[in-house]
């Protein structure tokens, strides 16, 4: 049986990095500030060369380093950054453990590799790395012995012989307190496989117990059973600003790295977004919180940042942004066949964000597919968001019809002269004249059960070249449009 | 400069600029789609892929009766319509149900929103049969709409399917391929007339500019 473990290195400095385009040229250190001395914890490879090394202070690193980026340690990207590495791993194999932080064992139990062990820890690997984590990967016999093959300068390392690769390991690996390791090195013992070859029962004598279950971690044959875990089914990214952030642009930039990271996430496991929750904390507390629906569920990171992107442009907030969440709820992809017959939207979310736009444009109560309010008061209707994925029946072919009319949205207010009851002539800004031909009046009225009570007497009238319709209420004398 | 020249020019062009015309082509034999209205159907249908133009000088002349056998019609396709209305004038609550649901209704206050609304809708290329109605909307404001605006809508869907028919009070889309000038008159009487009725007394002039041709058609009677 086969383990194998990824081990990301700096792992609180690389999950802070993650969402940032750093130059990893560029020295960065990580300081904890929950910390009362704030020491460098971690630290990348740049910032090593240029003589930083952990436990200095902030003040000695930039007096050593004057370009030194000093970035603070983050809880809530560390969470993240572990659901990731989990989530990865688990795409990878079924049986896995949290060993600890950045580190992940996974059973090879059970796999049917249908490439080497190489090419598998490496496709693991460069997943992990196009989900900005830089990942060490070995491969051994047992956990423990993994572990130890990932701290190698190697990106992969699959050990095969455990005696081979433990000879020449130093003991300095298995981390052996100070005062054990001093008599091993005054024993002459200074590699693994030396200390292996003592044997169990010398060790339990001269060194004691604690001593003994460093000796049974690396010992041949010993294989710990794993703690498995199911990584959470959650695909949440999560940013919490250094300063506060008071435009677009770099929430537009974290937000597509975001949807890039949930998308590539989400592809692993063969799904692709349903709808993003965007939530903004702001500096006074405040929160915004956005649910966007992807009509048509897509992983193209193109169109879900469209749809960001479109919502972000419209809003305006009280106060600069301090957090940023964004969480992608998954689904199957929609595959079906469309009817030979039925015309329908031939990209559904570009069709969103058109009307998004549309809103943004003209108003949520201006854009969208009118619906009829169950009632007789004239020009009653409701505004709602199209869905033309519901089947409709089509009209009826044969109907009467007559003229259509084309309001004036509000009626036009008017002053009529009537004669024998009938109006006769008529002043509005709208128009004005003598009323050459009228019928009616027909009286129409409703609600009278309750407050919204209405009634009215309307003609239609022919004035000039025109024909329109005119009513009387008890707010006055209105033209309500022309027939057309 | 010499015609050489110019040869030479235009060739520079068209390698730089691939999607850009550099010389007259010839016109381009567009899809006609029938509408249920007889008079425009004779004339082949509505093109796609253009604009079309249809002009209501006169108040009570038929315009919004005509937007209504299209969208009619257009649902009875099954076809997705959308209606860019320039002065919020549609009356909806005398549209069907089977029409209602497959409509996109826009309602503008304002010349400049419409044509704003109308640039998005054409862009998205999803919605087949876009209408713009500009008929309610104020002189002062049409008279403002640059021509220029009319070669962008058709640029904007000459390579769709898209059927774009815009409702003017005067003659104003240049680069209209169709052109439908309603010339009706109605009584009062013409108000609870039955469809079929007043679609034999609407009158109007269908003119194709591809074609030349003018078909000024009354169908008086059966």
């Amino acid at each position: 049986m086969m383990f194998a473990v990824i081990y990301i290195p700096s792992f609180s400095l690389q999950a802070v990095l993650r969402h940032e385009l750093a130059d990893v040229k560029k020295p960065v250190a990580l300081v904890d500030p929950h910390h009362t001395k704030t020491q460098i914890v971690q630290l990348n490879r740049a910032a090593l060369k240029q003589g930083v090394v952990t436990g200095l202070t902030a003040s000695q690193a930039m007096a050593r380093c004057p370009e030194l980026q000093i970035k603070a340690r983050s809880v809530v990207q560390e969470e993240a950054a572990t659901t990731v590495l989990l989530q990865v791993a688990y795409a990878f194999s079924a049986r896995i453990e949290a060993t600890g932080l950045g580190v992940c064992t996974m059973s090879l139990q059970g796999l049917k590799l249908e490439c080497s062990v190489e090419e598998w820890a490496e496709n693991i690997r460069k997943t992990l790395a196009s989900l900005q984590l830089v990942a060490q990967i070995g491969v051994a016999e047992a956990p423990e012995l993994a572990l130890l093959a990932t701290r190698s300068s190697r990106a992969v390392t699959v050990i095969r012989d455990a005696s081979d690769f433990t000879s020449s390991l130093p003991i300095e690996a298995l981390k052996p307190e100070p005062r054990v390791l001093d008599i091993l090195h005054r024993w002459g013992i200074h590699t693994v496989g030396a200390f292996i070859s003592l044997g169990k029962d010398k060790v339990l004598e001269r060194l004691g117990e604690e001593t003994l279950v460093m000796f049974e971690r690396v010992s041949p044959g010993a294989v710990r059973p794993l703690r498995l875990i199911f990584p959470d089914e959650t695909f949440v990214e999560e940013i919490e600003f250094e300063a506060e952030v008071e435009t677009i642009e770099p929430l537009l930039f974290v937000l597509r790295r975001f949807i890039e990271q949930l998308s590539r996430r989400l592809s692993l496991i063969y799904l692709v977004v349903a709808e993003m929750r965007l939530r903004l904390d702001l500096a006074s507390g405040a929160k915004h919180e956005q649910v966007l629906k992807i009509p048509s569920p897509t992983g193209n990171v193109e169109t879900l940042f469209r749809m960001v992107h479109t919502h972000l442009e419209s809003l305006r907030t009280d106060a600069p942004v301090i957090r940023l969440k964004l969480e992608a709820i998954p689904t199957k992809p929609d595959l079906h066949q469309f009817g030979l017959f039925e015309t329908t939207l031939r990209n559904p979310n570009q069709f969103a964000e058109t009307l998004a736009r549309l809103t943004a444009l003209c108003g949520a109560e201006n854009v969208g597919t009118p619906v009829p309010e169950a009632t007789h008061r004239p020009d009653a209707f409701i505004v709602r968001v199209p869905d033309f994925k519901q089947e409709s029946k089509p009209p009826k072919r044969c109907r009467s019809g007559g003229l259509q009319l084309r309001r004036f949205r509000p009626a036009v207010t008017a002053v009529m002269q009537f004669r024998d009851h009938l109006p006769a002539v008529i002043h509005s800004p709208a128009i004005r004249g003598a009323v050459r031909n009228v019928r009616g009046p027909f009286l129409n009225s409703g609600n009278w059960w309750d407050d919204r009570r209405w009634a009215r007497e309307e003609w239609d009238v022919a004035i000039g070249e025109g024909l329109y319709r005119v009513f009387r209420s008890t707010d006055g004398c209105f033209i309500e449009g022309v027939y057309d | 400069m010499s015609a050489a020249n110019v040869i030479e020019l235009r060739r520079l062009l068209a390698e730089k600029f691939p999607g850009v015309r550099t010389r007259m082509e010839a016109p381009v034999e567009r899809i006609k789609r029938q509408t249920g209205l007889e008079q425009i159907d004779e004339a082949g249908g509505l093109p796609e892929g253009a604009l079309t133009e249809v002009v209501a000088e006169q108040a009570s002349s038929g315009s919004a009766l005509v937007m209504r056998l299209l969208l009619k019609h257009a649902a009875e396709t099954r076809e997705i319509a959308a209606v860019i209305d320039g002065q919020d004038s549609l009356d909806v609550t005398s549209l069907e149900e089977g029409v209602l649901s497959r409509l996109l209704w826009v309602r503008c206050k304002s010349v400049d929103k419409a044509l704003q609304a109308a640039d998005l809708i054409l862009r998205d290329g999803n919605l087949s049969f876009v209408m713009l109605d500009l008929v309610g909307n104020s002189p002062l404001e049409i008279r403002k709409i640059s021509a220029t605006t009319w070669y962008r809508f058709q640029r904007l869907v000459e390579d769709k399917t898209t059927v774009c028919v815009i409702f003017t009070p005067k003659q104003m889309v240049v680069p209209a391929q169709m052109r439908v000038r309603l010339l009706g008159e109605f009584s009062l009487s013409a108000i609870e007339q039955k469809t079929d009725v007043l679609l034999r007394s609407l009158t109007m002039e269908v003119v194709d500019s591809r074609q030349g041709e003018v078909n000024q058609l009354r169908l008086q009677g059966a």
